[in-house]
């Protein structure tokens, strides 16, 4: 039997250095969350002191939908240069495969965080602070779990860019709630932050535990 | 002795049935060709001897082991070339060879001497992508034999090979038991010693070498 670890981390390199190759989603998502921004700075009167309220909303909208292309794409590509058939024709364990995949898709959407937060600073002149991108961090875990668990049943559906988001949104929604919650205490509003993190981690370790093992019968045709 | 064994093999796709009750035997080192009109079923069948896929019913054994239960087990003794190759085209070569290497949990010792063998090694470092559909078929019988697999499972690998296709068809195979779908009879007369003939699904006999009715 193969190793695991080294299948799943096989995987996300070989993930990794096609986008680095080919460029195909971090600028786009990148040019994606800066548009979302721009248009919600345009969108509501910001100032100094709704700024706060809003930025958190803001900046879970603009991840969520960059999160929906980044984890639709990681199984999509398999599918249509069917390379995902040759993977699972070696006895490489798919939930191996598929943690290489969520590990991948999840450094690809830290990569769009990573203009996404500055940005974020930059148009609605709210703190970046360590407290935030923790919270943000951690909802990317669980969220790539989900998403790609998603993303890799409906590859093979012709509909599937409609059905992604209405399965996974759904269950993003603790991310989105713990995670907004989290951030808005970072940028200044009452509330525990301890308390919204710790409820991340948990969810964090229940989704991916559970996309885990679902992936297995996903990926096992 | 035989390595593989099916019976009853019976593939539905909602209401249409792909495959029906095929019965089939293959003795080790045996080379069968897989012949029949589009539709009649040949990827189908592979695509289950290769255990890409589970057949809606019918028992399949390969070396022993239930087919259908022990899938993991099977392949890293089953090569697959399937119709489509299935490589990465942002890789090069020899990377999409060693990226498989660690799947099937081998070394990279042989990714080199399997490109040489396959007719690649001056196309090893150029992207999968910008090889020709040939050079890409090729690729893909690379990956199919880099673990030296006891029973190689070929859908129409001759489509794009070129005229020296049959040769290298003719070196994988040697000293190993093959599957092979073709539309090509007179391939499928040279390589093999035996061929099945599938029509809308259905097995409609087997025949010996040169006693293959068009």
């Amino acid at each position: 039997m193969t190793n695991s670890v080294s299948v799943a981390l096989a995987v996300a390199r070989k993930d990794l250095r096609s986008e680095w190759r080919t460029r195909e989603i971090v600028p786009a998502l990148a040019q994606f969350v800066v548009l979302a921004l721009v248009i919600a700075n345009f969108g509501f009167q910001i100032d100094a002191r709704n700024a706060p309220a809003i930025a958190p909303g803001v900046l879970w909208l603009a991840l969520v939908f960059a999160g929906l292309v980044a984890f639709g794409r990681a199984f999509a590509a398999e599918r249509e240069q069917s390379s995902l058939e040759a993977m699972l024709m070696t006895p490489a364990s798919p939930v191996a495969i598929f943690a290489g995949k969520a590990m991948a898709a999840a450094i690809l959407l830290v990569g769009c965080e990573v203009v996404l937060l500055p940005a974020l600073t930059l148009f609605f002149g709210t703190p970046l602070s360590l407290p935030i991108v923790a919270a943000v961090l951690l909802a990317t875990i669980g969220m790539a779990a989900l998403g790609c668990l998603f993303a890799a049943m409906v590859a093979r559906v012709r509909a599937r860019e409609l059905l992604l988001p209405l399965l996974t949104l759904p269950l993003w929604i603790p991310f989105i709630v713990v995670g907004g919650q989290a951030v808005q205490v970072a940028m200044g509003a009452g509330g525990s932050y301890d308390q919204a993190l710790a409820l991340l981690i948990d969810f964090d370790i229940l989704f991916v535990v559970l996309a885990s093992l679902a992936s297995r019968f996903v990926l096992d045709e | 002795m035989s390595i593989l064994i099916a019976d009853g093999l019976t593939q539905w796709f909602g209401h249409e049935v792909a495959l029906e009750s095929v019965d089939l035997t293959v003795d080790t080192g045996e080379h069968m060709a897989v012949l029949g009109e589009n539709g009649s079923g040949k990827t189908t069948l592979l695509r289950i001897l290769s255990t890409a896929a589970r057949p809606t019913s019918g028992r399949l054994e390969i070396m022993g082991l239930d087919a259908t239960r022990e899938r993991r087990r099977l392949r890293h003794r089953i090569g697959y070339v399937a119709h489509a190759p299935g490589l990465y085209p942002a890789l090069s070569a020899t990377e999409n060879l060693d990226f498989f290497c660690t799947l099937q949990g081998i070394g990279r010792e042989q990714v080199a001497d399997t490109l040489a063998f396959c007719g690649l090694s001056e196309m090893a470092d150029r992207p999968a992508g910008q090889l020709s559909r040939g050079m890409q078929q090729r690729l893909a019988i690379a990956r199919a034999v880099l673990h030296d697999p006891k029973l190689l499972v070929l859908d129409e690998p001759d489509a794009s090979l070129g005229s020296d296709g049959a040769d290298l068809l003719a070196a994988v195979m040697h000293k190993r038991t093959v599957i092979l779908a073709t539309h090509d009879h007179a391939l499928a007369n040279k390589l093999c010693q035996r061929t099945l003939v599938l029509k809308r699904g259905r097995s409609v006999g087997t025949a010996t070498r040169l006693h293959i009715v068009k």
